[in-house]
């Protein structure tokens, strides 16, 4: 089982800034996957419960000389400590950023066994490695032992799974206001009806014994399926308008947890430049997919992908 | 009239509908008056417009009144903490937030509604109650002709208060003219006394008004309880008051630091049988737009101010039960 590469300045920058601090407040412990042409991070794949969160990169995307191979298909799976990652690319970041030159292709990233001191078993890092004008520096991140062959195929059947697309999609209103809102929000209540109907509605809202706390966001762009609004709708109460467009099928709700829908909001630190939400057919779970443009330009960069999948609670839970 | 006739005209006209141009604002006063999680309120619409009453039973009442334009007379009961978790749901920041207040609703809820985007709506129904009637009459008399009053500024006050934690239990608040001052001294796990001398420190204390004859009266019953303190005479002592340290601080303790930073001041009057009335004032305006009504003093109309009014009821103590 081998894994060696060079991580690209672009990489770097998007990781470091961008994407482990996002990933980090999702939770702390995540999969790192690794394939012949993918590198994934995903949150709760193989656990049910909890927020599934499956960021998505190409090789090319993050690194060079991207170099596998194992013998269950050149696949390479195991846990590791999200911060402790995070630590120890900042922290070598330093050394590297002031000896370019050393480190023509970039930071050296690699699978490694070794004795730990005080410790007759080896076991297995990621490890970065950039030379400098007197030393190398190296940090070792400790990881899980690599998942079974039965383990990484489930992973990868759970990957598949999650792959699977709303019909509809609506684009969030601005991610910096929704987060805000949905924050003020979760003082209210624990559970959130979210809508999402073909005219390009979203629907949020709290409904307790003593109080029921609502946004409506209308008019926004929708992806997939659509349909038009119906005449007259406009003059109806938000909660009317969206009881009659679920009747006409034309919508449909489900009940997510107020802080896990929170806590995907927080990928708004990643810089995404938009973000859509949608529900799986037969209302399955709640699914918010990040997109990201290429710089300087508004086509999505599909070598990145960053979605979320939300448990749905039976509506009876509450 | 028929009842149909009047029920029909109530469906038409609810009692209350208002628009509110100032969330945070609405949402920084009502925090003010909300020292716990779990909070009644009572709102009331009278000549003073929207009148909202928390308070723990017999000992603590604080009233916030926001100044609008209502009609009828409607009175309900709420969550003070739904209420206020609610509002501040509405008042994100980045955009602008007018609000509808309109109550009842179908059910006798209150209903908001955001009113200033016809794409993004933001609404919400609370379930009122029939409120329950006040259990303690707090009706404030002035101790005598002149008011026993001072003004302090509002982050002192606060930051007094907050330092009697230490001793904690029950605090004085004693004062006296000559030289003009106000001390508030807390005697508990151990001693902590603090003065605010009007001339020493007149940035602080803005305002102070006690007067002889009216105070004569406390004289006699406190002489007990302040044997030990540091004055030279029992009878430069006017007005000596004390109080449950955690009701005391349930009328500072909870201002927004938005609002402390307001750098107004606070006025504290003692009344009839040692009833403690602190008065705050929390903007209500928009701060980033300048008001046209404001003018250079610093005059804001009316209905840009929400009154906080506190009342607390000293401990009573057995020599002090009749002091008519």
């Amino acid at each position: 089982m081998k894994f060696k590469a060079f991580l690209t300045d672009n990489g770097i920058n998007l990781l470091e800034k961008r994407i482990l601090p996002a990933l980090d407040k999702m939770g702390k412990i995540c999969h790192l996957y690794f394939t012949r042409d993918h590198a994934f991070f995903l949150h709760n794949l193989l656990n049910s419960d909890g927020v599934q969160s499956i960021a998505q990169f190409k090789k090319e995307s993050l690194f060079t000389d991207y170099r596998i191979s194992s013998q269950n298909d050149d696949k390479i799976a195991f846990s590791i400590d999200l911060s402790l990652l995070h630590r120890a690319l900042r922290s070598i970041l330093a050394i590297y950023a002031e000896s370019r030159d050393f480190n023509s292709n970039g930071l050296q990233i690699k699978l490694v066994k070794k004795l730990p001191p005080h410790s007759t078993q080896a076991t297995p890092f990621l490890t970065f490695e950039a030379k400098g004008y007197k030393s190398a520096v190296v940090q070792d991140v400790p990881i899980s032992k690599p998942l079974s062959r039965a383990d990484v195929q489930e992973l990868q059947l759970a990957l598949e799974v999650s792959q699977e697309m709303p019909a509809t999609l609506v684009k969030a209103p601005d991610l910096n206001l929704l987060q805000n809102f949905v924050d003020r929000m979760k003082h209210v209540g624990d559970v959130m009806g979210v809508t999402v109907s073909k005219y390009g509605d979203l629907h949020l809202q709290i409904s307790t014994t003593l109080i029921t706390l609502g946004a409506e966001f209308r008019k926004l762009m929708v992806l997939g399926e659509r349909a038009n609004g119906v005449d007259g709708d406009g003059n109806l109460s938000a909660q009317t308008r969206i009881e009659r467009a679920v009747q006409r099928q034309d919508a449909m709700t489900v009940q997510a947890s107020v802080k896990h829908f929170f806590k995907c909001l927080q990928y708004s630190s990643a810089k995404p430049d938009c973000a859509f939400y949608g529900i799986a057919p037969q209302g399955a779970c709640l699914i918010v997919i990040f997109q990201f443009f290429i710089p300087g330009t508004r086509q999505t960069d599909k070598s990145i992908s960053l979605h979320c999948r939300l448990p749905v609670l039976d509506p009876g839970s509450n | 009239m028929s009842s149909s006739a009047a029920v029909e005209t109530e469906a038409e006209a609810p009692d209350l509908v208002c628009e509110l141009d100032s969330v945070q604002g609405i949402v920084d006063a009502l925090t003010s008056v909300r020292w716990k999680r779990h909070q009644d309120a009572v709102v009331e619409l009278s000549e003073h417009g929207i009148v909202i009453i928390v308070e723990e039973t017999g000992c603590l009442q604080a009233k916030v009144y926001l100044q609008r334009e209502a009609h009828g007379r409607p009175r309900f009961g709420a969550s003070l903490g739904l209420f206020v978790d609610c509002l501040n749901t509405f008042s994100v920041p980045g955009r602008s937030n007018i609000l509808e207040l309109q109550y009842p609703g179908p059910d006798m809820q209150l209903l908001l509604r955001s009113v200033d985007s016809p794409d993004a709506c933001i609404y919400a129904e609370i379930r009122t109650r029939i409120p329950e009637t006040i259990s303690w009459d707090y009706n404030f008399e002035p101790a005598g002709s002149t008011p026993l009053s001072f003004t302090v500024k509002s982050a002192a006050l606060k930051e007094a208060i907050d330092d009697l934690e230490w001793p904690g239990s029950s605090i004085q608040i004693k004062l006296q003219p000559t030289p003009p001052s106000v001390i508030f001294k807390g005697e508990g796990h151990g001693d902590l006394q603090i003065d605010f001398n009007y001339y020493a420190n007149t940035d602080l204390l803005i305002a102070f008004s006690c007067d002889r004859q009216i105070s004569h009266r406390f004289i006699n019953f406190h002489l007990a309880c302040h044997a030990t303190t540091t004055l030279p005479s029992a009878s430069t002592d006017f007005a000596n008051h004390r109080y449950k340290y955690k009701f005391l601080r349930a009328t500072t303790s909870n201002i927004p630091s938005s609002v402390i930073r307001d750098n107004r001041g606070s006025k504290l009057t003692i009344g009839r049988g040692g009833m403690l009335k602190v008065q705050h004032l929390v903007s209500v305006a928009k701060p980033s737009i300048p008001h046209p009504h404001v003018d250079s003093a610093g005059y804001q109309q009316p209905s840009r101010i929400a009154y906080i009014e506190f009342f607390v009821k000293p401990e009573v103590e057995d020599e002090s039960v009749n002091d008519s």
